[in-house]
């Protein structure tokens, strides 16, 4: 799934929230620090999806806090509903979710809180956490079976 | 209004977000999840204030900002004024016909947190609220001043350690009850007030829905578990929201113009607060025998409070 | 479309309500605000002029002065042209919120009716209020009568809104002396009045959903320094743009503007140095010297902020005895104003020499007695070489002589 055309600019991931933006001089910042959020006309900003848009370099949307994981949420789309329960929880606008389709994780953005793993309704549950430096791959292939009804928690 | 589409979840997430990743609230945080939703009610142009707090410190981090709309922040205690300033010109600029798009449909929003909300704001709320401006309040409460540590404010219910209200050898925490400020804001008159909780999306998005259409000035206090302040494991965010709804520690309601008062959750089977405090870090101190009581007041205030909201239901007036 | 407000070629106006109707006239968009004395009636005009038609703005009447700025920060990041009036306590009140809309670069205009600040309380006029806004990045212009508050309040939307400046301006008056004093004034018509402001042309609109913008960002230690120094840059680059603001007003008006003006300076020996209604009492009393044969001039500072550091020098070099005079309580130092002129005849070759008033504090009046006898001192000072008295002292203070700090140079 994290192969998904979601970069809205090139730009997307390259700048690193703790590291800051290039520490630009008086002459160039921004006039009483005002940031704009996309570059060009947003008018139409609501319909657009990400990866329609024109985030400018201000936008959080172009940074990442990826560093922040400790462990990480894994996706099995064989598992999962749709319910759109992880997204409409998800602290971090993290879930990749599109014509009701849940997608995968937006690992620029995720914090690894594992809030969309709690949430997760299906049995086993489509999101499980994992270590950071695991391969997805690997964690796929130790996915859980579905629990009868009596070892459910 | 242009109001999207809530009947499930699924027709929902069709919403492009307004609200970015990358902002540095803790992970967990409900005060995201609270603002994302509000923001996916409506498709209509937003023009956003906050006050300083965990919201405002965490999404416009020069140089970035997590805000797809117009956002101002002033200070701690200005943000219902910031909005409604800019709603005034809003109206004359409507009049004059000097906007860039005359027609584009566009609601105000203000958000602040409990300590902005209950204490050092409250005035400028007050005063908004009463000037009758068409814009939305929306309270994120997580019960302390949560940005600058987790100290008490006007919102920590009484038996919660906060950092300038601690639990101790001599003391259970707070001694002061939390102040309704939902029966303050219904007392100004206005046309909609509400208490709602992120783990119902459904009745929070109804709420914000009806709150953002209704002209004149309307209040939401949401409640959101911190999970640094009250001390719980990040990803337990919902269940603790379940058990704040579910023990009506936090009852769901609405109360239009000031009197008519509507419950929007009745919990099937009410859990006893026990469950409810003793999932978190800052109420572990009440178990013990000492404190049992403090314990038993916040039952009974929660079955008085339950029983007084029942009854004023009943009334219809 | 407004009413029409019939208006003489000559008014008998006091300082608020000439304030008041250039407010009508640069037609402002929204005005929020609150109560004080003795600024309150060009508000409360404002008010009048909305519910009778012949303006078309909202009025909003917030809680306190410090929500009166907010809103109209608010309000001024919307994209609209914004002002509003406050003093004294009310002002103090404000404090937090004037940073914060100079740090987003909006230009509001505040008309400031200066008043002594508790405690003890004290509804007249000193320039306490007016001192404790000079860190706080606004423009700040002096009015010394009402027909000054009336131009100076119509010039400073046009500098504000300047887009190489986009700051805030604040126009002082003294308290009762110039807001409550009716005085010969004559307006510009309506049309005129207009077209000399012009219309205001947002930047960073937050009604343009096509660009959205975010206003109020937080800047910790790697970011912060820029952005005030970008600030402290524009206030001082607003320098040429008010001068030539000044001069496009004068071929409309006649009426001249500098930001330092002088007068009676081209011979003077010995001068006062003032702000605020003081200079037109010092004028008179400069006047009377000459028969004396004392060589008295005045230097007024019209613009505070930014602080005239070149013209002060400049106008000051070649006196030989200079007193600055602080209409507010320095509180433990020589008065600031003293201070600031003081620094800068020090990188003068001749290097004035320079003593410290404090006088009128809460109302106290300054007479034309008192100014001639202050220049004599002064007169005194300079046929010496040194200054023979206390360089710090007090005009008009009831009690034993008091005085601070004697000169290292006699």
């Amino acid at each position: 799934m994290q192969d998904l055309k979601l970069r809205a600019n090139d730009n997307r991931g390259l700048s690193q929230l703790e590291a800051g933006f290039d520490l630009l001089g008086w002459h160039e910042i921004t006039q009483g620090s005002i940031l704009h959020s996309f570059d060009g006309d947003a008018t139409n900003i609501v319909n657009l999806k990400a990866e329609e848009r024109t985030y400018s370099g201000y936008n959080s949307y172009t940074a990442t806090v990826a560093s922040w994981r400790v462990d990480k949420p894994v996706f099995n789309i064989d598992v999962c509903i749709d319910c759109q329960n992880c997204w409409v929880w998800c602290p971090d606008s993290s879930i990749i979710s599109r014509d009701k389709q849940m997608l995968g994780i937006d690992y620029d953005h995720c914090k690894g809180c594992g809030v969309c793993v709690e949430v997760c309704p299906t049995n086993p549950k489509s999101l499980l956490m994992f270590a950071e430096q695991r391969e997805l791959g690997e964690a796929l292939s130790q996915w859980p079976e579905k629990k009868k009804k009596e070892e459910k928690n | 209004m242009a109001i999207t589409s809530i009947k499930n979840l699924k027709e929902f997430s069709t919403n492009n977000d307004r609200f970015e990743g990358a902002h540095t609230l803790c992970p967990g945080c409900a005060h995201s999840m609270i603002v994302r939703e509000l923001m996916n009610c409506t498709d209509d142009n937003l023009v956003i204030s906050a006050n300083t707090g965990c919201l405002e410190v965490s999404t416009a981090v020069y140089p970035f900002t997590s805000w797809d709309t117009s956002w101002i922040h002033i200070g701690f205690e200005n943000a219902a004024t910031a909005v409604t300033g800019a709603e005034a010109m809003h109206k004359v600029r409507k009049r004059k016909g000097t906007l860039p798009d005359n027609d584009a449909p566009v609601k105000f929003v203000a958000f602040g947190g409990d300590g902005s909300t209950y204490d050092i704001g409250f005035q400028w709320l007050s005063g908004a609220m009463e000037r009758g401006h068409d814009f939305t309040y929306i309270c994120l409460d997580n019960e302390n001043y949560a940005n600058t540590g987790g100290q008490r404010s006007s919102a920590t219910p009484i038996g919660a350690t906060t950092s300038t209200a601690q639990a101790g050898s001599h003391s259970y925490g707070k001694k002061e009850k939390k102040k309704d400020i939902v029966a303050i804001m219904a007392a100004h008159g206005a046309p909609y007030v509400a208490q709602l909780a992120p783990n119902k999306w459904k009745s929070m998005a109804k709420g914000f829905q009806k709150a953002l259409e209704i002209e004149g000035p309307c209040f939401i206090n949401t409640v959101s578990p911190c999970t640094t302040e009250w001390r719980f494991d990040p990803k337990d965010t919902i269940l603790l929201t379940d058990l704040a709804t579910e023990s009506l520690m936090f009852p769901i309601y609405e109360i239009l113009d000031g009197h008519e008062l509507n419950i929007l959750y009745r919990p099937k089977n009410v859990l006893p607060v026990e469950d409810y405090l003793g999932a978190q870090g800052r109420y572990k101190h009440l178990f013990k025998p000492e404190n049992k009581h403090v314990i038993e007041q916040i039952q009974g205030d929660i079955d008085k409070n339950w029983e007084m909201l029942q009854r004023r239901e009943e009334a219809r007036i | 479309m407004a009413e029409k407000f019939d208006l003489n070629e000559r008014e008998v106006w006091d300082g608020n309500y000439a304030a008041s109707q250039a407010l009508r006239q640069a037609d402002v968009d929204v005005v929020a605000a609150y109560p004080i004395t003795p600024s309150t009636p060009i508000v409360e005009n404002y008010g009048s002029y909305v519910a009778n038609g012949y303006i078309d703005g909202e009025f909003i009447m917030v809680e306190s002065e410090h929500a009166a700025m907010s809103g109209c920060i608010g309000a001024s990041a919307a994209g609209g042209r914004v002002a509003t009036a406050t003093s004294s306590q009310g002002f103090a009140l404000m404090a937090e919120v004037l940073y914060q809309a100079s740090g987003m670069r909006l230009p509001i205009v505040l008309n400031v009716v200066n008043r002594a600040l508790a405690s003890p309380l004290n509804v007249s006029g000193d320039h306490s209020d007016m001192y404790l806004g000079r860190d706080s990045g606004w423009i700040q212009m002096d009015a010394f009568n009402a027909q000054e508050a009336y131009d100076l309040t119509l010039c400073a939307f046009k500098i504000g809104e300047n887009h190489s400046v986009r700051l805030p301006v604040m126009v002082h008056q003294d308290g009762f002396t110039t807001s409550h004093t009716a005085q010969n004034t004559y307006p510009l018509t309506d049309e005129a009045a207009a077209k000399f402001v012009g219309k205001i042309v947002p930047v960073d609109d937050m009604l343009d959903f096509s660009r959205p913008v975010t206003y109020g960002a937080q800047t910790e230690s790697d970011w912060h320094f820029e952005h005030k120094i970008k600030q402290h840059k524009a206030i001082m680059d607003s320098r040429p743009v008010i001068d030539e603001v000044y001069a496009e007003f004068e071929k409309l008006t006649g009426r001249e503007y500098k930001r330092v003006e002088s007068y009676n300076m081209e011979d003077a020996d010995v001068a006062i140095v003032a702000l605020g209604t003081t200079v037109e009492t010092a004028r008179i009393a400069a006047e009377e010297l000459k028969s004396e044969g004392i060589k008295a001039g005045i230097v007024a500072i019209r613009c505070f902020r930014p602080f005239p550091f070149d013209q002060v020098r400049e106008a000051l070099k070649n006196v030989k005895c200079v007193s600055v005079l602080d209409r507010s309580s320095p509180a433990g130092a020589m008065g600031a104003f003293f201070n600031e002129v003081s620094a800068a005849l020090y990188t003068t070759a001749s290097r004035p020499l320079v003593t410290n008033f404090i006088y009128g504090l809460g109302g106290r009046d300054f007479s034309i007695e008192e100014a001639k006898r202050i220049f004599k001192e002064q007169q005194a000072h300079a046929d010496a070489g040194h200054i023979t008295t206390d360089i710090q002292q007090f005009s008009g203070l009831r009690g034993p002589y008091l005085g601070f700090f004697q000169t290292k140079r006699g």
